[in-house]
């Protein structure tokens, strides 16, 4: 039964691959796509930020602003914000949904803080900052041609030994 | 929420940060560069491009604190900025 539930070890920990280090195998995501794409300036988007915890934790979790405007091909900075509001320490870990759906395959996370563990002492606020960029073939997409809005979704959970995490989209 | 109907549409699959997770700044040691930059936010109207001057001085502080893998502000999307930047600067010798 034991070696069940660490077969169960969190999905998350699937995509806990990239380290910091040298990034993912993604295809166009790397380096060079960045430092070599044009920022498409005619092509606005606002992206607007929801900040979810499951009841498992009792973190307070927010987004710092609740909306950014961006274009495709131009790095951008955003922040949420946890707060520990209790007297014991906490670990949380997040994944996040992109909206629409479509649209998630273009929004590229650089840096974030979801997918890993996240440690917060009695008390502790930190800033959680996300850098991401829109990929400038999403211009190109004719399904995309009327979305001007993309919605970023991040949920915390409460980080248990065996704990399934329900990634959204997984089977 | 989502149903079994969606053959031709593909579903979301979270992917992971190209360059992994931030490691929290759990002592608030670029919360001032992270102020400055959210001010600028709220001065422009939540314009991403008018920041980035500010951001990239955010991701500089994390980067001196080892807040963040080092990483040439070229690939982080900010070689228009570091152009400027050297072209502003008289030749060293």
């Amino acid at each position: 039964m034991v070696g069940m539930s660490y077969a169960a070890v969190p999905l998350y920990r699937l995509y806990c691959q990239a380290t910091g280090m040298g990034g993912t195998t993604g295809a166009g995501h790397g380096s060079e796509q960045i430092e070599s794409m044009e920022p498409v300036r005619d092509r606005v988007i606002r992206v607007t930020f929801n900040a979810d915890v499951h009841s498992s934790i009792q973190w307070n979790f927010k987004p710092q602003q609740s909306e950014i405007y961006v274009v495709p091909g131009e790095t951008a900075l955003a922040f949420y914000k946890a707060k520990n509001p209790t007297d014991k320490p906490i670990v949380g870990i997040s994944t996040y949904n992109v909206i629409p759906f479509e649209a998630g395959q273009y929004f590229n996370k650089i840096q974030c803080f979801c997918f890993e563990e996240q440690w917060l002492n009695p008390q502790e606020e930190v800033d959680m900052p996300v850098f991401f960029y829109i990929d400038p073939e999403f211009v190109e997409d004719p399904k995309m041609a009327k979305v001007d809005l993309i919605t970023l979704s991040y949920t915390f959970f409460e980080a248990k030994e065996g704990q399934k995490l329900p990634l959204p989209g997984y089977q | 929420m989502s149903t079994a109907m969606n053959f031709s549409s593909k579903s979301f699959k979270p992917r992971p940060p190209d360059k992994g997770a931030f490691p929290l700044d759990h002592f608030g040691e670029c919360s001032a560069f992270k102020e400055r930059f959210m001010q600028c936010l709220r001065d422009s109207g939540y314009e991403s491009s008018a920041c980035r001057q500010r951001a990239m001085a955010y991701l500089e502080c994390r980067m001196e604190r080892q807040l963040m893998a080092n990483e040439p502000l070229e690939k982080l999307g900010f070689k228009d900025l570091i152009d400027e930047k050297s072209e502003a600067k008289p030749e060293k010798l």
